[in-house]
């Protein structure tokens, strides 16, 4: 594990820095207490993003409000750090009356246009092209949006990255790939998915930049970041930024990771925990101090946990709204489903 | 003070049990909110449970080794608080996992459910499960589903309707046996569609069949000045189809119940708007039927070549799908060894087919001016046996329609600029 690359100056104004800290404190706690909610079965599943917050959220700070995300998976946090409010995020995770999308996509793949991000993508890397066409679309009306496209390791694997890499390289596409390499695809290790060197090395044969990061590191994410769309935005085309990182804890409620991964290897990288690195630069500046450290989490907390207790009272969605916003005209099946729940009596509290 | 019944949450995604490895709480234990409760191992992982209450355990449910059911009470707690089922609950409110609610058994209805006549109990079951239902013929408002809040599963529809089929013992198919010497062939491919298509028509369609002649002097007049004119021009002459196509149409004006699906669920005839011709096309597969659609938007010109295009594609067996689909009415040409008339099967769920015949030659007898000699001309003529859906087309309906088209084949400059 290499250590810190010491800086003696803080790169970044204080109340970036400062923002991006809160920020991952506070998507850490969110993570903690979801993944309990779900144990307790108040939620159906959880992706947590524990161990990657650098890399998530330092990554999304260096966009514009204008800007787009094509998430991978566990990015939903960048939504809370471009201004989309907790409980409607929290809603979502509970699929009630209080969420966007009516609940009706897989808790914790929320989308926002209201923060220019689309859901997660569950599919491993199909996302990709899209944001490449996202871009297309920006290069072609004009405008100086950049777009953020997420993956993780596996989707290097993929044919949709190739096809990805390929075609914003050649058209010169204001993208960034943004690569969180936590070392787990589900259970496959990092060490199955390339024989390359690196991840980075990969977009030389695409004709543009790569570059390898300290993902844990929120001041190298943030710098190497920032570079990539500041040439997106001015026409330079694409850029592959590999964030190094590493997932703590499973890959989503459902797994179990101690069935295929050595706790060893977990426990070398807590201690490359990216809030501890990001605490330490902050109070060798002398920006942060423990007592603000101890504000700052009771804060968080009791700001997590009134959001929960606020969405978790939402009723669900209403039940007729299962039959809207496919059809324009409902087929006879679907209008006769329609009639025959509406005269039926409403859905009791039911336990699950 | 009240109960708080904690039940095994669903902590994968769709695991539906789970084995107790440890207990980490006993009954008589005062315990705090998130204190874990009860490791358990389902077939994708192994996890900590912590409680959504802070409490007294009352008791634990299931012994460590034993398998808890997904929704199984696990834990009772005593809880701080008003009765379980009110809104006020200060961290959980009841729609949730370990729900507050009153003590119930498993075998309770859900609350909403009123049970009994069924009329207004909840009808719960996915779209899979109803579409089964509807293709067997079970009617699922008089099932009492097995699943989770009385939901009615597909094995639920799979046991009606097999002890439908078990009351009145069902003789099995009849099978006649082969000697050695003979041959055993299994339908497959276009056969075996073929003879699902035909099945069905016999088990719905009340066929009847009307048979009458067309004189096609004018027509084939017509067609020659048409093709000769198309020969010079060096494009591909037109065969009758395209024009006995537009003849159709005429008859549909008059008689648009000809050109109707029937719903056999609904009991209901379906007038369709568009007037999609399916065409028979022997194959050496077997007949196949190709479709062109929207014939009343298309000229006579338009619809031969059409027509034409799609034969070719029936012979090299190149059809795509939506080209063998949607026909509203069929037209099947029965050859140079087509008969004098024949009983077309009626390609259900559509109502009528028509049958065309070879034009042939013959003698007609005249009468030379209103007092003149009777004499002989030679005359063309062509049989048409149409077949229709008695259930839906009476009889004197079918005819009328019949000779609305001969009525328009026998003025063919007509259909040119119709």
């Amino acid at each position: 594990m290499q250590p810190l690359h010491k800086l003696e100056t803080p790169p970044l104004p204080r109340e970036i820095l400062l923002r991006i800290y809160r920020e991952m404190v506070r998507l850490r706690t969110l993570d903690e207490r979801m993944m309990t909610l779900q144990r307790q079965g108040r939620v159906g599943f959880y992706g947590a993003c524990t161990g990657q917050e650098a890399a998530t959220l330092a990554s999304a700070i260096a966009l514009e409000k204008s800007d787009w995300i094509f998430p991978a998976l566990r990015e939903g946090g960048a939504m809370l750090l471009r201004g989309f409010p907790l409980v409607p995020y929290l809603c979502q995770i509970f699929g009630n009356a209080g969420d966007e999308t009516k609940g009706r996509q897989m808790p914790s793949h929320m989308a926002s246009k209201s923060v220019h991000q689309v859901s997660w993508s569950s599919c491993i890397g199909t996302q990709l092209p899209q944001a490449v066409g996202a871009a297309m679309a920006a290069k072609i009306k004009g405008d100086r949006t950049v777009v953020a496209a997420y993956l993780g390791d596996g989707a290097t694997s993929e044919g949709d990255f190739h096809v990805a890499l390929n075609f914003a390289g050649v058209f010169k596409a204001p993208v960034v790939f943004i690569c969180q390499n936590n070392h787990w695809a589900i259970s496959v290790p990092s060490s199955k998915q390339t024989a390359s060197e690196s991840i980075a090395i990969k977009a030389q044969a695409y004709g543009f930049g790569g570059v390898k990061v300290d993902g844990n590191d929120a001041v190298a994410v943030h710098a190497a970041v920032k570079q990539a769309v500041d040439k997106a935005r001015s026409g330079g085309g694409p850029t592959l930024v590999e964030c190094e990182t590493y997932r703590i804890g499973a890959h989503s409620s459902s797994d179990d990771p101690t069935r295929y991964r050595d706790e060893r290897e977990v426990e070398q990288w807590r201690k490359r925990d990216p809030l501890d690195l990001l605490r330490g630069r902050l109070q060798s500046w002398g920006i942060w101090s423990a007592r603000e450290e101890d504000e700052l989490r009771a804060k968080v907390l009791e700001e997590v946990n009134a959001a929960i207790a606020e969405a978790e009272k939402k009723p669900e969605p209403p039940r007729e709204s299962l039959f809207e916003d496919v059809y324009s005209v409902l087929p006879w099946s679907l209008r006769e489903q329609r009639e025959e729940l509406l005269a039926s009596p409403p859905a009791g509290k039911t336990s699950q | 003070m009240a109960q708080f019944e904690f039940r095994l949450p669903d902590i994968g995604e769709g695991v539906v049990e789970g084995e107790i490895v440890k207990w980490l709480v006993k009954a008589g234990d005062e315990i705090a909110e998130d204190q874990p409760l009860v490791e358990v191992m389902t077939d994708k992982a192994t996890v900590t449970i912590p409680s959504p209450r802070r409490g007294k355990v009352i008791k634990t449910v299931g012994k460590e080794g034993e398998i808890a059911k997904v929704h199984q009470t696990l834990v009772v707690l005593e809880v701080d608080g008003a009765p379980a089922t009110a809104q006020a609950a200060p961290t959980l409110p009841p729609q949730h996992a370990g729900q507050p609610a009153p003590l119930q058994s498993a075998g309770t209805p859900a609350p909403g459910a009123k049970g009994g006549n069924g009329d207004d109990r909840r009808l719960l079951a996915t779209p899979v499960t109803r579409r089964m239902a509807r293709e067997m013929g079970v009617d699922l408002a008089q099932l009492q589903g097995s699943g989770p809040q009385g939901r009615v599963m597909k094995a639920d529809v799979l046991a009606q309707a097999q002890l439908r089929q078990e009351r009145p013992a069902q003789p099995p198919p009849p099978s006649p046996g082969a000697a050695e010497a003979d041959e055993v062939r299994p339908l497959r491919g276009l056969r075996k569609s073929i003879a699902r298509t035909m099945a069905q028509s016999h088990t719905y369609v009340v066929p009847f069949t009307f048979v009458e002649e067309c004189d096609t002097g004018a027509l084939t007049a017509l067609r020659a000045k048409i093709n000769a004119q198309l020969t010079r021009e060096g494009e591909p002459k037109l065969s009758y189809l395209p024009f006995i196509a537009r003849a159709l149409l005429r008859g549909f004006d008059k008689f648009p119940d000809l050109n109707a699906l029937m719903d056999e669920e609904k009991q209901a005839l379906v007038v369709k708007r568009e007037v999609n011709l399916g065409f028979g096309a022997a194959t050496d597969a077997g007949l196949t039927v190709f479709v062109v659609r929207d014939v009343a938007h298309k000229s006579v010109r338009q619809l031969g070549a059409e027509i034409e295009r799609l034969a070719k594609a029936a012979r090299e067996n190149k059809l795509q799908l939506h080209e063998l689909q949607g026909s509203t009415f069929t037209i099947t040409s029965l050859g140079k060894d087509g008969g004098l008339m024949a009983t077309p099967v009626v390609k259900h769920p559509e109502v009528a087919i028509l049958g065309v015949h070879k034009i042939k030659e013959w003698a007609r007898p005249v009468r030379h001016g209103t007092e003149g000699a009777l004499g002989i001309e030679i005359a063309e003529r062509m049989n048409l046996s149409c077949s229709f859906d008695h259930r839906v087309i009476d009889g004197h309906i079918g005819a009328a329609f019949l000779y609305e088209v001969i009525a328009a084949l026998e003025s063919p400059e007509r259909l040119l600029i119709d």
